[in-house]
């Protein structure tokens, strides 16, 4: 079987180069290039390739991100990850045994990279990414594929039985992400205010109190106010003096 | 910094500094040898005063002799020059403790209550003087050899360090650099030749041991090499606005400073962007002074990008080399720009073949 490929790459010279070395290589389609993160992310959403080459640095989303977003589809790519000179990456990739070619790509290590390469684990892509490094979008399945939201656009999470929701600028959308998993990540931005609500500090308006003695936060751009639990409204209000 | 080389590891005794910290060394002496004093006590304070008045005038000078004798010592090699000051100053002491025995027995012998001011035999007071002298003498020259050695060595670790700096160019720009070529070198081999050529002429600028100051016009030379080599590899994405008209092309600048502020500017302000941006490169004179000013734009993607902030310090410190005080460098974010602005004196390069 044929391996279909995807070149995510922010620089020409260095898509074409790949370009150039993948077509004299048997057995191997090029289907497609991406030149940013996002781009990367909705191609493999649109093409289901087999592996994409990714580029670790690259303007917006990086390569390390976008991986972690394409994880997410129904069939996720296996992942080879470029690099021209990026200790930090490297050293991670050493040691979670996780596949990358460095610039100027040799064509017989190409040819040994798609042939073993394989779906990075989710633990994989957690100890890869920069811990200082949050996503900078959440990715949402749609049926016609994937949906980048920047997190600045994010107004709050919400945890409904198995499900998150998240609620932004356009709408609202279903995520895979626990609520757990979410606060840990943006810990800084986002605060907690109930079992099942995390919200965005940047839209955060006032803090109120209905005739029950019972919190409501309200959020900008949000028309009905969320609950505040008893335990977290004291905080809130400490922390942001409203 | 000529007298770095030379093997004098003197202080320079001339200087007024050096005067006062004479005087408070001799004070602090007397103390030390009057404290030693057998029966101490009894006349403290007067044998006090005529231990400094006596070291005084063996500080003084000593410190006169080696200032004036310091053009002729410091011709001398480390070894011979040692023997010449401790011989210097051990002479010195005997001398004066000679002249002291002698004044109190010529002029004021007959005063008993001065009497005691004064050695009362020549032998023993002379023999004990020029022994001490020798010692402490001894020590200090120790002393000044080891301090002076030691900061020479930090000198010399200093300089190392900055052409450690000098020499680096970013391994990021290096592997981007040879993989664009690598490109090329099958798309378009004749500006794959051109991209191999610039890159030698950027190493050579890089490993130049020569660049305390170049023209003005070599420097920018350098900076659009880099430039060129850097649009080969993100195109449209790269902008380089350069109003630099007005500097005149043989002022003397610092060597390989505009290339590593360009290379800054684009590491942090342009390939962060995906749309890219504009870097522009501000060059201006006004009376004597040079001012250059490199801006980027910072925008939503500033990614914590652990860059060469080395390469900033390393032009900080080199314009405080070359300029002291008159050299400046600033930098900080305004809105959303990074700007840094070198400014130093101007000097134009004398005509020479």
């Amino acid at each position: 079987m044929r391996a279909r490929v995807l070149i995510v790459d922010d620089e020409a010279p260095a898509r074409e180069r790949l370009r150039s070395l993948l077509a004299e290589l048997d057995q191997v389609d090029v289907i497609g290039e991406a030149v940013t993160g996002e781009e990367a992310v909705q191609r493999a959403a649109e093409l289901a390739p087999d592996v994409v080459l990714l580029d670790v640095r690259m303007p917006g989303i990086d390569g390390i991100e976008a991986a972690k977003h394409m994880n997410v589809l129904e069939q996720p790519p296996a992942v080879i990850f470029t690099t021209a000179f990026d200790e930090y990456a490297m050293k991670a990739f050493d040691a979670q045994a996780v596949g990358y070619l460095l610039k100027p790509i040799r064509k017989e290590k190409l040819a040994a990279a798609l042939t073993h390469a394989g779906r990075l684990s989710r633990p994989q892509l957690q100890k890869i990414a920069d811990p200082a490094q949050a996503r900078s979008h959440i990715a949402v399945r749609h049926r016609e594929g994937l949906r980048l939201i920047p997190l600045g656009e994010v107004q709050f999470f919400f945890a409904e039985q198995k499900y998150t929701t998240v609620r932004h600028l356009k709408g609202e959308d279903l995520i895979e992400d626990s609520l757990r998993s979410l606060e840990d990540e943006f810990g800084t931005a986002f605060v907690r205010i109930h079992r099942n609500a995390l919200v965005s500090v940047r839209y955060l308006e006032g803090i109120e109190r209905n005739v029950d003695g019972q919190y409501f936060v309200r959020l900008r751009g949000c028309e009905a106010p969320l609950q505040v639990s008893r335990r977290m409204a004291s905080e809130l209000r400490e922390r942001f003096r409203i | 910094m000529s007298e770095d080389e030379s093997s004098l590891y003197l202080p320079d005794f001339c200087t007024s500094r050096a005067a006062l910290a004479n005087v408070l060394i001799v004070e602090l002496t007397a103390l030390v040898l009057t404290l030693a004093h057998e029966n101490l006590g009894v006349g403290f304070w007067t044998d006090l005063s005529r231990t400094s008045l006596f070291l005084l005038w063996i500080g003084l000078a000593g410190a006169a002799l080696l200032c004036w004798m310091r053009k002729p010592l410091s011709r001398l090699e480390v070894a011979r020059g040692s023997a010449a000051v401790l011989i210097l100053i051990t002479a010195l002491v005997a001398g004066i403790s000679a002249a002291a025995y002698y004044l109190g027995r010529t002029t004021l012998v007959e005063d008993a209550g001065a009497a005691i001011l004064f050695p009362p035999a020549l032998g023993l007071f002379l023999v004990r003087n020029v022994a001490i002298g020798f010692v402490v003498t001894g020590i200090a020259l120790r002393y000044f050899y080891v301090t002076h050695q030691w900061r020479r060595n930090i000198e010399m670790q200093a300089t190392a360090r900055v052409h450690a700096l000098q020499a680096r160019i970013r391994p990021h720009f290096l592997f981007n650099s040879m993989n664009t070529i690598a490109s090329l070198t099958r798309s378009n081999p004749a500006l794959a030749e051109e991209a191999v050529q610039d890159l030698a002429d950027l190493f050579r600028a890089n490993l130049s041991e020569k660049r305390d100051t170049i023209t003005f016009e070599q420097e920018y030379e350098v900076a659009r090499t880099y430039q060129r080599i850097e649009e080969l590899r993100l195109g449209s994405r790269l902008r380089v606005d350069w109003k630099v008209d007005s500097l005149p092309r043989k002022a003397l600048v610092p060597g390989l400073m505009l290339q590593p502020l360009l290379e800054n500017a684009i590491y942090h302000g342009i390939e962060p962007q995906p749309d890219g941006g504009t870097v522009t490169v501000t060059g201006e004179m006004s009376g004597n002074l040079i001012t250059v000013v490199v801006r980027n734009p910072v925008g939503n993607y500033e990614s914590e990008r652990e860059g060469n902030r080395l390469a900033l310090a390393n032009i900080r410190e080199r314009l405080g080399l070359l300029y002291g005080e008159r050299g400046l460098v600033k930098s900080g974010r305004f809105d959303n720009e990074y700007i840094v602005t070198l400014r130093f004196p101007h000097v134009e390069k004398l005509n020479e073949s």
